[in-house]
């Protein structure tokens, strides 16, 4: 056992087994094709992945009913505002034919 | 389409539907709430701001205007019937017919003038700047249309009017 560990302590013997250790040949572009495969590795999460994390938001309890509300609540408010409109016309309209007959008009 | 894409779309329909709902429920509600006023003058009141006492001295003059309004309503109808029955006569009847035109366009300017004495009677009686807003508001109801007609059957467009 010594005399092994002897054996691999020997720079001559070491350097053989450099020597003999073979590196294969890299593909053509290989640290091209590294860095682009780190950087698609760092890019922003895809379209499908979006698609599920607003998916996720929504099947949230919490959020879905907040979402409810509020669409609720801008329906309600537009159509407020537009019967508003529609009934302030029609009063002046219920004004207008009591004082400028249908022929003038 | 993938399960996602599926929730998307449907909450998206259903946030339409709910979008749709409301609005519709929300201006019914309104419209019948507010809309076809028992009072005619309750249009003036909310549109020009005006007080308890300024409202009452225009249904003071409204009350005295419209019996006048009537009566014209009724000459201008009847005079519309005599032109009709003239029109209807034949094709011999221009001259008779260009007199009851003439007769029928002499009620309505009096009718227009005793209108118009009317508005500016209103406007009177409310605070400075909300009588001239109702005045304006009076003649583009009024006389606006014919204005337009007139200007579009001549071919002009209101901005070279004015040069």
């Amino acid at each position: 056992m010594k005399e092994n560990n002897q054996a691999s302590d020997d720079p001559r013997i070491s350097a053989l087994l450099r020597q003999a250790r073979l590196a294969p040949d890299l593909p053509p572009r290989f640290p091209q094709q590294v860095w682009r495969r780190i950087e698609n590795a760092a890019a922003p999460a895809t379209s499908a992945s979006w698609l599920d994390a607003v998916v996720n938001l929504l099947l949230r309890p919490k959020l879905a009913l907040a979402a409810v509300a509020l669409v609720l609540l801008m329906g309600g408010l537009a159509g407020t505002l537009e019967g508003r409109q529609a009934a302030r016309h029609d009063a002046q309209m219920h004004y207008l034919a009591s004082v400028a007959p249908a022929a003038l008009r | 389409m993938n399960r996602p894409g599926i929730i998307l779309v449907g909450a998206l329909a259903l946030g339409v539907a709910i979008f749709a709902g409301s609005y519709y429920t929300a201006r019914q509600a309104t419209v019948a709430c507010c809309s076809r006023p028992a009072d005619d003058l309750s249009w003036l009141r909310t549109e020009f701001h005006l007080s308890d006492a300024d409202l009452a001295r225009i249904r003071e003059l409204h009350a005295g205007y419209q019996p006048k309004c009537a009566a014209f309503c009724a000459k201008i109808a009847a005079k519309q019937s005599e032109l009709d029955a003239v029109l209807d006569g034949g094709t011999n009847s221009t001259a008779e017919a260009r007199l009851k035109l003439d007769e029928l366009a002499a009620l309505r300017a009096q009718c227009q003038a005793n209108m118009l004495q009317h508005f500016v009677a209103v406007s009177q009686v409310m605070p400075p700047d909300q009588g001239r807003r109702y005045l304006a508001e009076m003649k583009r109801l009024t006389l606006g249309h014919h204005e337009q007609f007139e200007h579009s059957m001549s071919g002009e467009t209101g901005h070279e009017q004015h040069h």
